[in-house]
């Protein structure tokens, strides 16, 4: 993210929370078209604030990264904010948050975005800024730009990463869970090395790539008239070059042919424990949603119920289903009481699991957890941005914008046969038990004398610190 | 890596060509001249109704009929820092999860079970200087939520055995803390400011968590969910006839009683010349800095000034401290100012996480910005347009959701402030002059007496901060007791 103030997290990751749905008849209403250079345009009017959101999603995420050259899609959501060729630095700013509006973009493996919401009668400018950084970012960028962002990324990195209790274990998972040089196995922060090695002329070729009209989709969403937006969009847009077609790398799916027990020490004092499933991405995704809320979404949840208020084993117990455009994982995390070890810990999920994939989830279990949907989706429709997110996530994952309500259909359609079916397929599999233990309490770990030791993992060109 | 290369040079000569279609064109279209904006669109501030009931809870009603969704809060004047003792600190929150353990006719398992066929959770909590209970629903979910929220508060039965359990969780959250650079600076950064005897200055500790009873917790909830000092505000699809009635009838038992709280604080400690206190974290990547001193209280007369000023100052992206120390600098991912302004003296603050080895040239800046916003780089005319603007044309934000109408509402009524603040808050941003930024900068920024809170690797920073000279070095422990030097 380009700034930590405004950390919204919209359709990172997306799980099935957040692709949601039509409720009865209210729907999100859009329109959605092409410019002859291949650029994707969303409309949805929504006149009850008079603000406008404009989010723009390229389709290029650090998955389209080479090993050696990483981190470069997420320097670029930060190279992004620094002037185009029409538009000095700082100008973009004070266009939206000068304004009283806001801005910011986020990158994650499969996909960037750049936001801006605006006062309603800032739309055209916030359009004029969007063209001209898809167009001419690179007549100003220079060597220094790129340092100076590198500069503020290696402080993202420190400030999220390493400098975060438990901040590090995204990484550890991404390199145990795929292969090495797999496009999802490195972290989208990238290496600080790569990012220290990369020429102007690499990072002005990953941009021509990717930034063009035809990998990008515009949506605009808020307070505004379409006929006006669509002449202002013909205006800045229409006469930006098409770009190469750009290949989807073919990604194969996660598979782990056996399971790993890892330790990885960091500067805490209560030490927890992490298991992590290869499942599947976006596209089919909904029943282990589902099944992440029947597992821990309250407190008759089965773990939490089990772990943290029968037992008391654990402080805490979270389940999520983290669904990226091609693959999946399923986590459990447990936050253990101290007198508990992460061992008995284990044992214990691992008792309720046996118990769930053998008798799948009650009727009753189902419903509650498809209750929070309804209320959920009507919450988003509330924010301007949250919706474009939505459209956004549709058109470029489904070439749907409407995508969020075949989801809703297809989550209130799940059935307890296939909520046990996803829990048979997916948590009997090979998986990584993650210990995170203080420094120099290996023995801490579940089932320690078993454990492979993190480091291994972590070479000094991944994240190592500058 | 040759085959990236090779990928490289084909894409430059695609883009050459395409690049002079583009020229061709542009002709009709002048990219250097930026879009002029439309008319400022006009500012509908929500509607509402204040009235009284019985019981003396002043009831809020808001309708928004743009979607099937209600917000209901109640909240209650005064938090912690009113009603907690000293040796109990957390018995207010405690209290507030204990809501969700169980009541006379559900049990903890039940009302969880209920509100989730609900698609709803009711959220209850206290902090430092308010407390609330509420939720949002659907529509048709909205009395049914009601009947819960209302046997939640009035009804609990706190059972031993969940105190127990909250106890052990509370327990190795705080454990936890200790491990987060974040919330070690901002704990310490309140005990240098305002000291033990002030509430300010007090936290929830082991100590604390281990002595509350039970007893304890009943007491609290008798005497803290009283509606003499609750404003219930109620925003979204209903229709005020009928939920008037709704909410009488869901809170008949919530009999007269109560009233709203003093906010006499205690005298501030006596302030101390700038000193920076130094709290070891070995290994660290970066330091977390904290740097300020109190500040006015919210009803400050000043407050628009102060709000224009830190603007300027620390409040956005572009702002000067963050235009220097990330952008300029790269030292940072992103630092700021505020000023956390409440029912007391609350803090102005300049901080953020801070590169290690930049630890020392980073507060030179920080001290630098400081020092201009008092007058050694003058505020421009350009710098209070802009601010003033950003904070004029931010207000339909406010406006925005259910809740965050709530907010804006329930805010006026917890502060005093009139009910026609969002309609003059334009005036009286514009009114504010250069000479009153810089009378605030200087009264409030008082540079000779900042304490400097920085956690972070001692072995790598403190000789580099002696250095600076800015101010002594000072070490304490994690929990701001002065430590081996």
């Amino acid at each position: 993210m380009r700034s930590a103030k405004l950390s919204f997290l919209f359709g990172v990751a997306l799980t099935c929370a957040l692709a949601q749905v039509a409720v009865g008849q209210i729907k999100i209403p859009y329109e959605t078209y092409k410019l002859p250079n291949g650029l994707t345009v969303i409309l949805s009017v929504d006149k009850t604030t008079p603000t406008v959101a404009v989010n723009i999603w390229y389709h290029v995420g650090s998955k389209n990264e080479m090993p050696g050259r990483t981190g470069f899609a997420h320097l670029f959501e930060h190279v992004m904010f620094t002037g185009s060729g029409h538009v000095p630095y700082g100008l973009h700013d004070k266009l939206t948050e000068g304004v009283g509006g806001g801005n910011n973009g986020s990158t994650t493996n499969d996909r960037t975005n750049y936001y801006e919401t605006i006062p309603s009668n800032y739309l055209e400018s916030a359009l004029w800024l969007e063209s001209d950084r898809m167009g001419y970012l690179l007549d100003t960028l220079n060597l220094d730009k790129l340092k100076a962002q590198r500069d503020v990324v290696k402080n993202e990195r420190r400030q999220s990463y390493d400098n975060q209790p438990y901040g590090r274990v995204s990484e550890i998972f991404s390199a145990a869970m795929y292969p090495k040089s797999h496009p999802y196995s490195w972290p989208v922060i990238g290496s600080m090395t790569d990012l220290s090695a990369a020429s102007e002329e690499d990072v002005k070729a990953f941009f021509r790539l990717y930034y063009a009209p035809n990998n990008a989709t515009l949506a605009v969403v808020g307070d505004f008239d379409p006929k006006q937006a669509k002449e202002w969009i013909q205006k800045y847009f229409n006469d930006l070059p098409k770009g190469q077609n750009v290949e989807r790398p073919n990604v194969p799916a996660a598979k782990l042919t056996a399971s790993k027990r890892l330790v990885f020490e960091d500067r805490v004092q209560v030490p927890r424990l992490y298991i992590q499933w290869p499942t599947v991405g976006t596209h089919d995704d909904h029943g282990l949603g589902m099944m992440s809320l029947i597992l821990t979404g309250s407190r008759t949840a089965r773990l939490t119920k089990a772990l943290v208020y029968d037992s008391q084993l654990a402080s805490q117990v979270f389940a999520f289903q983290n669904s990226a455009e091609d693959v999946g994982v399923f986590q459990i995390v447990v936050i253990p009481r101290p007198e508990h070890s992460l061992t008995e810990v284990e044992a214990a999920v691992d008792q309720v699991l046996q118990k769930f994939i053998s008798e799948g989830p009650t009727s009753d279990e189902l419903q509650r957890a498809k209750s929070g949907l309804e209320l959920n989706f009507l919450r988003g429709l509330e924010s301007n941005l949250g919706k474009a997110n939505q459209l956004l996530s549709g058109a470029v994952f489904f070439g749907n914008p409407g995508q969020y309500s075949v989801d809703y259909q297809q989550i209130l359609a799940t059935t307890t046969a296939e909520v046990k079916q996803l829990a048979t397929r997916y948590l009997l599999g090979p998986r990584i038990v993650l210990s995170v233990v203080p420094k120099g309490k290996k023995d801490q770990a579940s089932k320690a004398a078993e454990s492979e030791t993190v480091t291994m993992l972590l070479p000094k060109s991944r994240g190592g610190r500058s | 890596m040759r085959q990236h290369n090779r990928l490289v040079a084909f894409v430059a000569a695609v883009v050459i060509v395409l690049a002079n279609v583009a020229v061709l064109a542009q002709q009709t279209l002048d990219r250097t001249k930026v879009p002029p904006s439309g008319p400022t669109p006009v500012l509908h501030v929500p509607t509402w109704t204040k009235t009284q009931l019985a019981n003396g809870a002043t009831l809020i009603l808001s309708e928004r009929h743009t979607l099937p969704l209600v917000s209901f809060s109640i909240t209650f004047v005064g938090g912690a820092n009113q009603f907690e003792p000293a040796d109990r600190r957390g018995v207010a929150a405690m209290t507030a999860s204990m809501l969700t353990e169980g009541t006379k006719t559900r049990t903890g398992d039940q009302l969880s079970d209920a509100l989730q066929l609900l698609g709803t959770t009711v959220n209850a909590g206290v902090g430092a200087e308010e407390g609330s209970v509420s939720f949002v629903s659907t529509t048709k979910n909205f009395d049914a939520t009601l009947a819960i929220l209302s046997d939640m508060m009035l009804n609990s039965v706190f059972p031993a055995d969940a105190l127990e359990r909250l106890r052990g969780r509370t327990l190795v959250n705080l454990t936890q803390a200790k491990d987060q650079p974040v919330i070690v600076g901002a704990q310490v950064f309140a005990k240098v400011l305002y000291g033990d005897a002030h509430p300010y200055g007090q936290r929830t500790t082991e100590t604390s968590v281990k002595a509350i009873t039970r007893d304890d917790i009943v007491n609290f909830q008798k005497s803290y969910y009283q509606p003499g000092r609750a404003i219930i505000t109620v925003v979204g699809d209903v229709s005020p006839g009928k939920v008037k009635g709704s909410i009488e009838k869901a809170l008949t038992a919530w009999t007269k009683g109560g009233e709203k709280p003093s906010f006499d604080y205690p005298k501030l400690p006596e302030l101390q010349p700038a000193k920076i206190y130094l709290i070891d974290k070995p290994g660290a990547a970066q330091s977390v800095v904290n740097i300020g001193l109190p500040g006015p209280p919210r009803n400050t007369p000043d407050y628009f000034a102060l709000q224009v000023l830190n603007t300027i100052l620390g409040g956005q992206f572009q702002s000067r401290l963050n235009a220097n120390i990330r952008e300029q600098k790269g030292y940072s991912y992103g630092v700021n100012s505020g000023f956390n302004y409440g029912k007391g003296p609350g803090a102005f603050r300049a901080g953020g996480s801070i590169f290690t080895d930049k630890t020392d040239a980073a507060l030179i800046e920080f001290m630098k910005e400081l020092k201009g916003i008092v007058g050694e780089k003058p505020i421009t005319d350009e710098e209070i347009k802009t601010a003033k603007e950003s904070l004029i044309q931010g207000l339909p934000q406010r406006f925005a959701s259910v809740t965050a109408i709530s907010g804006a509402i329930t805010t006026l009524a917890f502060q005093g402030l009139p009910d026609d603040y969002y309609q003059t808050y334009a005036d009286k941003v514009s009114a504010v002059t250069k000479d009153d930024l810089l009378r605030v900068a200087k009264r409030y920024i008082d540079l000779g007496h900042l304490a400097i809170v920085i956690v972070g690797d001692r072995a790598k920073v403190e000789t580099a901060l002696k250095a600076t000279e800015i101010a002594p070095v000072t070490m304490l422990d994690i929990e701001g007791n002065p430590a081996a030097p």
